[in-house]
């Protein structure tokens, strides 16, 4: 595998607000997911990647360019903003086929590659429509269309979920992973960890512009072994339930909810919890109705290394 | 160059077709007919007022030092600054076209719509001067000829200068308003040579050394120290060329950081 993304020591100023902090990190081709709450240095880091700004102090490159303003390097990513902004007065077509004439198609070739583009974005029964007029989800997939219709080595793609409805997203996840299966590269951002977790097991995470972790997500989660794991349960006796937990010795918190009906817990020792629920449930005769670990998920890794 | 002029070219007559049906001409249109309205007004409502009169009077004080700049600052700060405000400068900016034709190739286009509906604008103030009932000379190519030519002018180097301005600042119209009035307003009418540092002092040049004696009824305008036709051609020229080379080298380094 080779690297397309090399960052070291990056960081990124706005007059006195700190975008992005001493950031050395290494990506390699593929998939990867861009993580981290608002705030967190990605939308900085992709505009880094995509050329649009410029480093305040160290390095990053990119397929072996420095981004900003290069012409040789614009030729061989895409890049999908996060902002809803299109030109409305144009049709979906006129949109990405201008912008392609500008990357320097003929007009046949580009109207030709317009079309491809946003038939694969499934925009195919208005692409004669003008884009004033589009949904969110359909803008969201114009913006995508004019990004991949150059067939670029890399996608970089700003939080696309971001306001989609849960049939667009699953549509959107879709289109990913086609395009990652035609050997395009995705960088891709987002605060909605789970739909990260669909589309890639190769995460970075990013806190307060930092590099918070990176690794595929087995391996992140891992983390968590040393570290406390979250239960929930819903129980008849929530209240008895809470208190004897609480006596647990590797119970380190317990919060009955404000209805009293479920309890949640932080454990050092999950294995001994699980081993131990069932004789404290018969003793307090809580009644235990459901219980889940919340920490399953890539948003409780995260939560934890954040918090 | 051939990906420079292509570029330019592309983005010329793609930005000429919006800007042709965008709120942005609508409002440049109805400041383009106040002029023409103003002249109609005096030319019929001021019996005692000849036609030449009304021209140089509307054509000077109205059309040269108030509607052209306005009309050069709406139409051209929206160059650059406009795909900023729209955050669609991303798209253009993440394409390998050289930057400066961003520049080039809109202003171009804002360049002919305006120094299309300025010729208009004009073109209809000479003609609702000449409804004038009272006593004087005609609209002759005395008036018509250098107020044209001055407005021309001007649409073209005020226009040059907005478009810049607004590779520079975030709100290149206020900013413009300030130049067009605060600076350009107070120094072009002070009686002293600080008149030279101004674009008005140069298109008022034109109109002198182009004009008939009718334009030294104009109050403010009759001054001995105007500068010669070629250089003031010159100057101008200058100015545009300096305004735009100074806006190309700072639109291929400036970052633009849109928000989502």
């Amino acid at each position: 595998m080779s690297t397309i993304v090399e960052a070291t020591d990056l960081s990124r100023y706005y007059g006195p607000v700190v975008g992005l902090n001493d950031l050395t990190v290494r990506i390699e081709e593929g998939v990867t997911g861009l993580l981290g709450p608002n705030g967190a240095g990605k939308s900085t880091f992709l505009k880094l990647v995509a050329g649009e700004i410029r480093p305040s102090r160290g390095r990053v490159t990119v397929l072996g360019y420095a981004p900003f303003a290069n012409r040789e390097y614009f030729r061989r990513v895409g890049f999908c903003p996060q902002q809803d902004a299109l030109y409305g007065e144009m049709t979906g077509l006129e949109f990405v086929a201008f912008l392609l004439r500008l990357s320097g198609f003929s007009r046949a070739d580009a109207n030709a590659r317009a079309v491809r583009a946003l038939e694969r974005v499934g925009l195919a029964d208005a692409m004669e429509r003008r884009t004033r007029g589009y949904s969110k989800g359909m803008r969201q997939r114009a913006r995508l269309a004019q990004a991949i219709a150059h067939d670029p080595r890399l996608l970089i793609v700003d939080e696309p979920m971001s306001g989609l409805d849960p049939l667009a997203r699953r549509a959107m996840t879709q289109l990913f992973h086609e395009i990652a299966g035609g050997g395009v590269s995705i960088l891709i951002s987002s605060h909605i960890l789970h739909e990260v977790e669909g589309l890639t097991r190769n995460v970075v995470l990013l806190h307060r512009g930092r590099l918070l972790a990176q690794g595929p997500v087995p391996e992140i989660r891992g983390l968590l072994s040393r570290h406390p794991r979250k239960v929930e349960l819903r129980a008849r006796n929530a209240r008895a339930l809470a208190s004897s937990l609480l006596e647990l010795d590797h119970v380190l918190s317990v919060r009955l909810s404000t209805d009293g009906g479920s309890v949640q817990l932080e454990t050092r020792d999950l294995d001994r919890f699980w081993s131990e629920l069932p004789r404290v449930a018969t003793e307090t005769r809580a009644g235990v109705q459901s219980l889940e670990s919340t920490d399953a998920s890539l948003e409780a890794v995260f939560d934890y290394l954040v918090s | 160059m051939g990906a420079f002029v292509s570029a330019a070219w592309l983005l010329f007559h793609t930005h000429l077709r919006r800007l042709a049906w965008s709120k942005r001409a609508l409002v440049c249109a109805l400041l383009a007919l106040l002029a023409p309205l103003a002249a109609f007004l005096v030319a019929s409502l001021g019996r005692r007022v000849g036609p030449a009169d009304v021209a140089v009077h509307v054509g000077f004080l109205l059309q040269l030092q108030v509607i052209l700049p306005v009309l050069a600052l709406v139409a051209g700060s929206a160059a650059v600054a406009e795909e900023v405000e729209d955050r669609t400068i991303t798209f253009l900016f993440s394409r390998p076209v050289p930057r400066p034709a961003v520049l080039i190739g809109r202003w171009s286009a804002i360049l002919v719509f305006l120094l299309t509906l300025l010729a208009a604008s004009t073109l209809l103030l000479l003609a609702a001067s000449a409804r004038a009932k009272g006593h004087g000379d005609a609209v002759d190519a005395g008036i018509r000829e250098p107020l044209l030519v001055a407005v021309l002018l001007g649409g073209a180097v005020y226009s040059a200068l907005f478009a810049v301005l607004g590779v520079f600042v975030k709100n290149p119209i206020i900013v413009g308003l300030g130049y067009a009035f605060a600076f350009e307003g107070f120094l072009a009418n002070l009686p002293a040579s600080t008149q030279a540092l101004t674009i008005q002092f140069y298109l008022r040049s034109v109109v002198a050394a182009l004009g008939s004696p009718a334009w030294n009824r104009v109050e403010g305008f009759a001054s001995p120290s105007f500068d010669p036709l070629p250089k003031a051609l010159w100057t101008l020229g200058l100015v545009l060329a300096l305004a735009l080379a100074l806006g190309a080298w700072r639109i291929a380094r400036r970052e633009f950081v849109v928000s989502a």
